[in-house]
């Protein structure tokens, strides 16, 4: 085996086994034991650790899920207050799948989920998080690569279930805001690029998965990342219409999921 | 003994009253009395050099007390009593007559009496009473000798029977009524009202009891409590109470028709003699269900016919309507909604305040539904059956609105349940709101934060154990376990001290022990529920996919909202196998649920063989909008009721319904024997109340009694005895102290 190729391939496990042990040790900290916690709010953000698939196991994609973090959550929960009767806790909170703490948070963020990889095990906690009542919302993810990606693990979640693009009369879009023009809501790079898009995603698509009676249980915002918008409402140069749509389009998620 | 020292009967003493032949003038006794007691005191002062003082003391004692008794004898002593003059009296043996007295071993009950209304009369000849006979049951009737033939009676009314006698006797000289029962009343008992009429005639009743307290042998289904009125699909709790005098077991069967519901293993417990079991029965299709309760027989019960019961469950055929007002989105909103997403007869309208300038509706009927927001005026809140209130501020209503969910509980008897929430409660400023009295707890004032997002685990209470709301698993002790397993709450909220009508269901286990978690109370009409929680939604979130605990509690608690909600108008008619008639009460309100009263109501009594009448209802004078008449059908079977109210002679509304009854049955349920009853009667009318093994005293009792024409018979005691022994008691004493002190 030439030198390069087995440093190569120690590289490769020794990251993935950082990524392995730094998810590893959110679970832990949730499973000591622990006295009564007054929770801060009735609305929590989830953050949903993941492992990273083989395309997102090097360097700094090790950690994909930490994507704007603490920034957009941060400053969505501040919107969340401002705007809405919603008593939401100031900062957000980071679970894996497989942490029982989960279901104590029917709402839950992934963020580039085109990297994600959930196994069996995370899939069916996630499968039963979403049929008990549990809402995900997955964003800032693009192309084609990345959307065949996160469908090989939604698959496991659900293996009979389909993914539609959320009609424009579903209650997801009008609960709070009416939101019956779909932009794209780009990333931070439209400050160095000027372009919306990025990695071949060229048009956005509001998708979701339904229950048998019709709610929406997962809300995907393919080609389009709410996350950065949210993380950049302080930047001067990202677009303020862009972050104001995004926060508009996370309340009203937020609120469906707290009513259907 | 007593009569040897004192001539006369003890008895004697106590109905006669002392009087003094002697005429001597008071003034000459005090006059005696005075000096007499001078003269002992001048002739011991004399001697008091001689005699120390104790000594002296004890001498004047004894000579004043013998001169007390000399004078005492001197004013002739006598008893004064009245007693009834023979051959000029009479007495009304009055017999129970009902099927009840037919009951019996060796000897029926009516066999029993008879005996003992004639032993003891027959051997007083010098009294020579004129002896009236009566047979009762529901009424009363003269016969001229008691021929023990069976009892007739398919009713009993000892009030209406004995006043009957009463009546009729009323112009002779009637002695007392000596009456002889089981004491088993089918018209529900001589009330103080009955007791009080009868006492007024003025003549002792002196009751004869008869058969037992106590039938080890028997057992009989006293009472079967369970909600008139369910939704299609519920299971309803009947409440099935088993009168029994020994332990054992039976089985409780329920059936619908000739459809067996449910069959339950009951264990007659030894430390009681009512048995409460609950049983759970689902009525899964609309109309009218005629359920029928049965018991089986233990081991040697000759009487089954007090082991079987029917009532009437009205499963309704409509939509009811609950009305959510909702103050923030939150979890316990979305599951709650969720849990009822199936249940087709409940339509809740959810009004949810989503930010600061928006309202969120949810299942509408119409866009203009809720569109202001809360409703504004009576008539539109009182069209829902049930109001829920959540984590929102007392100060987002008007005082007119709140006043609207006032009366919605009291007046229109709808159901309130209140939430737990940052805002909700006390929090929320609904312990200072007008609707605080409505609500089982005194909430807190909003200054206090009584709200914790804190995990709590619920507790079943023994009440919650027996209530529908919380049956989650089949069995009761499946149902504990249920409970012990369920997730926590997400947080909980103190509700403040519990008002007296209060019923706490579920309590919750917090860092300072179990405060109360659902809690209940009547308020008027209406019922008022707090749920000190908005965190129920862990059970759902925390449980299995297909674990329905959290969607059961809910459907069940809000079908019992919406099915404790009456409609405007109604019509229930009570009365089975266990009642001699059927009561019909009709209640009329307007659609804003104001009684009316301006109208007369018939109804349309019709058998299930076609037989049919008509009979007016007649307004209470208690209940505004309420119209009650009694209805003695004339057979077993299935009677249909139809109330029709009207104005001007033109008909405005309708109601119907229909019981099943039992004709003659009612006799043999509460057949034991009711001494106490008896006793009550007895001492009203300051008669007495005798066991079989009592009867010797009856010639007495009737001799010296207190009505009828009597005569003053004068006996004196100045002679007796022991009025001489007491005096040689006295002088002799004297003797022997002054012996002994050597003063004499």
């Amino acid at each position: 085996m030439p030198k390069a190729v087995a440093i190569t391939l120690l590289a490769v496990a020794i990251t993935a086994l950082i990524s392995v042990a730094s998810v590893q040790a959110q679970s832990d900290r949730s499973e000591a034991p622990r006295a009564v916690r007054e929770a801060p709010g009735e609305f929590e953000f989830v953050r949903l650790a993941y492992a990273a698939n083989r395309y997102g196991q090097g360097g700094w994609r090790r950690q994909m899920w930490r994507t704007d973090w603490p920034e957009a959550e941060h400053h969505f929960l501040q919107g969340i207050s401002r705007l809405t009767r919603v008593a939401a806790a100031e900062n957000g909170r980071i679970l894996t799948a497989l942490d029982e703490d989960i279901f104590d948070y029917p709402w839950m963020y992934a963020v580039e989920v085109g990297f994600w990889h959930l196994n069996s095990q995370e899939a069916a906690r996630v499968r039963d998080y979403l049929l008990r009542g549990g809402f995900l919302m997955v964003d800032d993810f693009h192309g084609v690569r990345e959307w065949a990606s996160f469908v090989a693990s939604m698959n496991r979640v659900f293996p009979d279930r389909p993914i539609v693009e959320i009609p424009e009369d579903d209650e997801a879009f009008h609960v709070i805001y009416d939101l019956d023009q779909k932009i794209q809501i780009p990333s931070l790079q439209i400050i160095y690029s000027g372009v919306t898009w990025e990695k071949g995603g060229f048009v956005p698509h509001w998708r979701g998965i339904y229950d048998d009676d019709g709610r929406l249980m997962v809300a995907i915002n393919f080609n389009m990342d709410l996350g950065d918008a949210w993380e950049h409402a302080d930047w001067p140069e990202y677009p303020e219409n862009m972050t104001a749509l995004a926060y508009r389009f996370g309340i009203n998620y937020l609120v469906y999921a707290m009513t259907h | 003994m007593f009569e040897t020292l004192f001539k006369y009967p003890r008895d004697d003493f106590a109905r006669s009253e002392l009087v003094y032949a002697g005429d001597w003038p008071l003034w000459l006794l005090i006059l005696l009395i005075g000096g007499a007691v001078a003269g002992i005191s001048w002739l011991l002062y004399r001697r008091r050099h001689v005699v120390a003082a104790p000594q002296m003391l004890a001498v004047w004692l004894l000579q004043v007390a013998m001169l007390a008794l000399v004078i005492w004898v001197l004013l002739q002593p006598a008893l004064r009593i009245e007693q009834l003059r023979a051959g000029e009296n009479a007495v009304a043996l009055v017999l129970d007559h009902s099927e009840s007295m037919a009951y019996g071993e060796s000897e029926s009950r009516l066999q029993q009496a008879v005996r003992s209304l004639k032993s003891p009369l027959a051997e007083d000849e010098a009294l020579n009473l004129s002896v009236q006979h009566y047979e009762i049951s529901d009424r009363a009737r003269p016969v001229d000798n008691f021929l023990q033939s069976a009892p007739a009676g398919t009713s009993t009314s000892i009030a209406a029977s004995l006043t009957d006698v009463l009546r009729e006797a009323r112009f002779s000289p009637l002695a007392a009524i000596v009456f002889s029962s089981d004491g088993a009343d089918t018209s529900g008992g001589v009330s103080p009202a009955d007791l009080a009429a009868i006492a007024g005639f003025g003549v002792p009743v002196h009751t004869l009891g008869v058969g037992r307290e106590r039938m080890p042998e028997d057992i009989e289904l006293t009472a079967i409590t369970l909600p008139d009125k369910a939704l299609p699909g519920s299971t309803i709790t009947a409440r099935v109470s088993i009168r029994h005098d020994a332990p054992g077991n039976t089985r409780i069967k329920v059936y619908n028709g000739d459809d067996l519901l449910e069959s339950l293993p009951v264990e007659l417990r030894p430390d009681t003699n009512i048995t409460t079991s609950l049983v759970d029965i689902e009525l899964a299709e609309a109309g009218h269900h005629h359920l029928r309760f049965s018991v089986d027989g233990i081991p040697g019960e000759r009487e089954l016919r007090n082991n079987s019961r029917s009532t009437l469950v009205t499963v309704a055929d409509q939509t009811y309507r609950i009305l959510y007002y909702e103050g923030e989105p939150r979890w316990e909103y979305k599951f709650m909604r969720r849990a009822l997403a199936d249940e087709e007869d409940i339509q809740i309208a959810t009004l949810l305040r989503v930010s600061p300038n928006k309202y969120y509706r949810q299942g509408i009927d119409s866009a203009d539904q809720l569109e202001n927001g809360f409703p504004t005026t009576r008539d539109e809140l009182f069209a829902y059956d049930a109001l829920i209130v959540g984590s929102v501020e007392a100060a987002s209503l008007s005082d007119a609105q709140q006043a609207f969910i006032h009366d919605f509980v009291s007046q229109r008897g709808g159901s309130l349940l209140m939430l737990a929430g940052p805002n909700g409660l006390g929090n929320g400023g609904w312990g200072q709101s007008n609707i605080a009295s409505v609500l089982p707890a005194r909430l807190p004032p909003s200054t206090n934060n009584t709200f914790f997002r804190k995990k709590a685990a619920a507790v079943l209470t023994p009440q919650g154990a027996d209530d529908q709301i919380l049956r989650i698993a089949d069995s009761a002790d499946a149902n504990r376990d249920a409970w012990n397993d369920m997730p926590e709450v997400a947080d909980y909220q103190v509700t403040g001290s519990l008002r007296p009508a209060a019923v706490t269901l579920l309590n919750v286990r917090t860092d300072v022990g179990e405060i109360p978690l659902l809690i209940a109370q009547q308020y008027g009409r209406g019922q008022a529920y707090i749920l000190a929680s908005g965190g129920t939604w862990r059970w759902q979130m925390s449980m299995p996919v297909e674990d329905q605990s959290h969607e059961t509690f809910w459907r069940q608690l809000l079908r019992a909202l919406v099915a404790a909600a009456p409609n405007s108008v109604s019509l229930r008619a009570s009365g089975d196998a266990g009642s001699t008639g059927v009561s019909l009460r009709a209640e009329f309100r307007d659609d804003a649920f104001r009684p009316v009263d301006d109208i007369g109501v018939t109804a349309i009594v019709t058998h299930q063989d076609g037989d049919t009448w008509s009979l007016e209802l007649a307004p209470s004078a208690e209940e505004p909008g309420v119209f009650r008449a009694e209805v003695s059908p004339t057979a077993s079977g299935t009677w249909y009721f139809e109330a029709v109210a009207e104005r001007n002679g033109e008909p405005v509304d309708t109601a119907r319904t229909s019981v099943h009854y039992e004709s003659g049955q009612a006799e043999y349920f509460g057949f034991r024997r009711d001494s106490r009853a008896l006793q009550r009667l007895s001492e009203a009318t300051g008669g007495r109340f005798l066991e079989a093994d009592e009867l010797d005293a009856l010639p007495d009792l009737l001799r010296y009694s207190s009505s009828g024409i009597t005569e003053t018979d004068y006996r004196p005691i100045w002679d007796a005895p022991a009025v001489f022994l007491l005096l040689l008691l006295l002088k002799g004493g004297e003797w022997l102290l002054r012996r002994r002190w050597s003063t004499i």
